[in-house]
């Protein structure tokens, strides 16, 4: 009875699919989109934002402790929501807070840190977004963390309040 | 005080729970004595979930940050109305609405006068394993009565782009259509079971799918009302993976509505019609799979959690293969034997099931190659709208032509000529309308003129069949529901072309003062205003719409900036004329001096919803007519 076996064709399909779903599940799609985990920062060194400091070199963050990089720009509508968690997480925390300010006008830029506050240590001015490329930044904010000269995390869009309790605290609380 | 309340809601749970496995067993019951209990469980089933929902609420209202649901998801200076909605924007909360109507849905059943007591049995005993998965996956891994581990003194809010009204309401009756498939899914299950899948199990199968087809039609509009005024992008639909899950069991559950219609009159087409109420069940449970596990990457999604996702996969595949096995073991040989007319109305249906079935596997493709790519080729990719209009656009024109003529023909046999001459007033005259309006605009595109053209006689011939103009007397025929639904489709087919041809948008940087000119209209930049609310400071910026130097229409776009998450957000402005929306945005930008803003002009987008409301009445009104048996 040829009509029988296509009454059994959808239970095939059905098969097909959980299994697809099943690896679908397991997949993290955040683990693709960050080849840079794993390894030390791709050199840079970038002129800093705030007058009188030196330039921020990635040997700095390479080295020995927990360094969070934050790549932001003043014209990026969810870098100024996440601003006020930058503020609060340098203020509870003791972090060694950095930020690469991406393709900007200095003077906004400044104007937004004066504005807003100052959370970073320094500021690093990535005018070209060249820096941005080796970094594999796909989009403005994202922050990475790094450890004992190797990114242990990379964080995509901005940082919610409750992000910053469950994914950033505990990473960093790992450190001590 | 708190651990009585998780406590009593939990026990809630429990007791829902084992009612549902009790009413479970009834499946292998062969005597019809159990009845008295079927109404009894499902009573106990809902008063159970319906009471824990109403706690959930009560603990949302209260602002008791005692609770981890709470917490995450309120926050004490939220308007009222969001505090009730905030119940059930949320991953837990809105699943106990999932349980909430599928118990619903059961007890509504269990009311209803059913003449063959053992297959009431059967529909209850399979809602019930319905119900049973989903209890216990609230109860074990998505508790929505979780106590925090120490109480907190404040919330940490809910995202200000869900306080919206639209958005409380959008999700109750979108889950209301989704979940009362379930019952259609019980009724088929339980009519293979019982080998009864007829034209009077058609007739009970009828009112409950159209109840549900309704309710997921008006859900899916309200979300896309929702995302057109507030997300400002200046579209209703943007083929999101989370609305691509909602629109596939629209699509089979509007092919089903057809095909119960079709066994209803002429006891036929048994077979594929079960197999319509089972996929389009299994196609709300994966849009939830997908939803909820994490596995899209939408705006739409909730904090995924892989035990979460495992766990309705596995739920998800046992129903899956159950209903299917089943049905491959029961369906041959159903179908009654019929004489088949290529020219006859069922004819027609049966085409334009494969259209919708095939615009479903569009969708389908769309949604699932990113995660195929993701995976296989570790590629991540997104499908965006052209593929779907480049696609879907030929088959609509196969859909409208079918929907035009299948009506007009018989039920047995009919004449394609006798059609011809019935529409030969419609045709003439759409034609001169196409010819005019073709003129008129300058429309050269082939498409577009065929889709505007069938689109205009779909609504003439639809409107000429329901509503009758003989001998001074309007009379309405039983066919209103039809009447209403078909054209309503025309005129929201007619809408979407002509927008997405004449749609204009512009961005503009404006100072106070200033004159913006978008086509044939002239705005004024008049002021700004500065203001503080509840939960959010405003800035607001006024202009008007200028006729002759005089005001004729304000808009008021506004950016808001909330406090509790930090979140900034674009209040979009706009005034609903007949024959367009004007829609004004303001983007935030670091100018001092001037803002920017944006201006659509977006043509027909009233008749769009007038569409859309249209479909949903003739729904309501096909719930509630009894259509006439035909003897074939």
């Amino acid at each position: 009875m040829p009509k029988r076996i296509i009454y059994y064709v959808p239970i095939l399909l059905i098969i097909v699919l959980s299994v697809f779903f099943y690896f679908s599940l397991s997949n993290d799609t955040s683990k693709i989109s960050s080849p840079i985990i794993g390894k030390p920062l791709p050199e840079f060194s970038l002129p800093s934002l705030l007058a009188g400091k030196s330039n921020v070199r990635s040997e700095e963050l390479n080295e020995e402790g927990t360094f969070i990089l934050n790549v932001w720009a003043s014209w990026c509508v969810p870098c100024r929501a996440e601003h006020d968690i930058l503020m609060v997480l340098n203020n509870l925390h003791d972090v060694k807070l950095y930020g690469l300010n991406y393709k900007d006008k200095p003077s906004e830029a400044v104007n937004f840190i004066n504005k807003l506050g100052n959370p970073f240590k320094n500021i690093g001015v990535d005018q070209s977004g060249r820096t941005a490329i080796d970094l594999g930044v796909y989009g403005v904010p994202e922050t990475f963390i790094i450890r004992d000269g190797k990114v242990i995390y990379k964080h995509i869009g901005p940082i919610h309040m409750s992000e910053l309790d469950e994914i950033i605290v505990p990473i960093l609380k790992d450190s001590r | 005080m708190n651990n009585i309340i998780s406590l009593s809601g939990n026990l809630l749970l429990i007791i829902c729970l084992a009612t549902s496995i009790l009413q479970s067993l009834n499946l292998f019951t062969t005597n019809s004595y159990t009845n008295n209990n079927v109404k009894l469980f499902s009573t106990i089933q809902f008063t159970c979930i319906a009471l824990a929902f109403l706690i959930l609420i009560f603990l949302f209202t209260q602002s008791n940050f005692g609770f981890e649901l709470v917490t995450f998801h309120s926050h004490s200076e939220k308007p009222f109305l969001y505090k009730i909605s905030g119940a059930w924007g949320n991953h837990e909360g809105s699943l106990l609405l999932w349980i909430l109507i599928l118990t619903l849905f059961n007890f509504l059943y269990s009311l209803s006068a059913e003449r063959d007591k053992l297959y009431k049995n059967k529909v209850t005993a399979i809602q019930s394993i319905l119900i049973i998965g989903f209890v216990l996956f609230s109860i074990a891994l998505s508790n929505p009565f979780a106590l925090n581990e120490s109480p907190q003194s404040e919330g940490l809010g809910l995202n200000p782009i869900l306080q919206d009204p639209l958005l409380a309401i959008h999700p109750p009756i979108l889950y209301f259509g989704y979940v009362g498939f379930s019952l259609v899914f019980s009724l088929a299950v339980a009519g293979l079971l019982t080998s009864n899948i007829n034209n009077v199990w058609a007739e009970t199968v009828k009112s409950w799918t159209f109840l549900a087809w309704t309710f997921l039609t008006a859900g899916i509009a309200l979300g896309s009302y929702w995302a057109y005024y507030e997300l400002g992008w200046g579209g209703y639909w943007f083929w999101d993976p989370v609305e691509n899950a909602s629109l596939m069991p629209w699509l089979a559950a509007t092919a089903l509505i057809h095909c119960v219609v079709v066994l209803q009159k002429k006891n036929t087409m048994q077979s594929w019609t079960v197999l319509l109420a089972i996929i389009t069940f299994s196609l709300s449970l994966m849009g939830t799979f997908l939803v909820r596990s994490g596995v899209l990457n939408s705006v739409h999604t909730f904090a995924s959690d892989p035990g979460r996702g495992l766990y309705i996969l596995s739920f998800l595949f046992l129903v899956l293969i159950t209903s299917f096995t089943i049905y491959a073991l029961k369906s041959d040989g159903i179908d009654k034997e019929n004489s088949y007319s290529l020219v006859s109305r069922d004819a027609g249906i049966m085409v334009n099931n494969w259209v919708l079935i095939t615009i479903l596997f569009i969708v389908f493709l769309g949604t699932i190659y990113p995660l195929f790519t993701d995976l296989v080729l570790n590629t991540s990719l997104t499908v965006g709208p052209s593929y779907y209009v480049m696609t879907i656009t030929p088959v609509i024109i196969i859909l409208l032509l079918f929907m035009i003529i299948s009506p007009l023909v018989n039920w047995t046999a009919g004449k394609l000529s006798n059609v011809i001459v019935k529409m030969r007033y419609v045709l003439i005259s759409s034609l001169t309308l196409v010819l005019i309006l073709s003129l008129y605009f300058y429309l050269f595109s082939l498409t577009e003129l065929a889709i505007i053209f069938l689109c205009i006689i779909l609504i003439l011939t639809s409107v000429s069949s329901g509503i009758i103009y003989s001998r001074n007397n309007i009379i309405i025929t039983p066919s209103l529901g039809r009447t209403l639904s078909h054209s309503g489709f025309g005129l929201l087919l007619l809408a979407i072309v002509s927008n997405a041809v004449y749609s204009e948008e512009k961005i503009f940087d404006a100072k106070v003062g200033d004159t913006l000119k978008l086509s044939d209209n002239t705005f004024k930049f008049e002021k700004i205003n500065q203001f503080e609310k509840q939960n959010y400071n405003s800035i607001q910026a006024i202009f008007y719409l200028m006729d002759n130097n005089k005001q004729v229409e304000k808009f008021s776009p506004e950016i808001r900036f909330y406090n509790d998450p930090p979140t900034i957000t674009s209040e979009t402005s706009i005034v609903h004329r007949l024959f367009e929306d004007i829609y004004i945005v303001m983007n935030v930008t670091q100018a001092t001096n001037s803002i920017s803003v944006r201006i659509h002009v977006k043509p027909f987008m009233t008749f769009l919803w007038i569409g859309v409301i249209l479909i949903i009445l003739g729904g309501v009104l096909s719930v509630f007519i009894k259509n006439k048996k035909i003897n074939a």
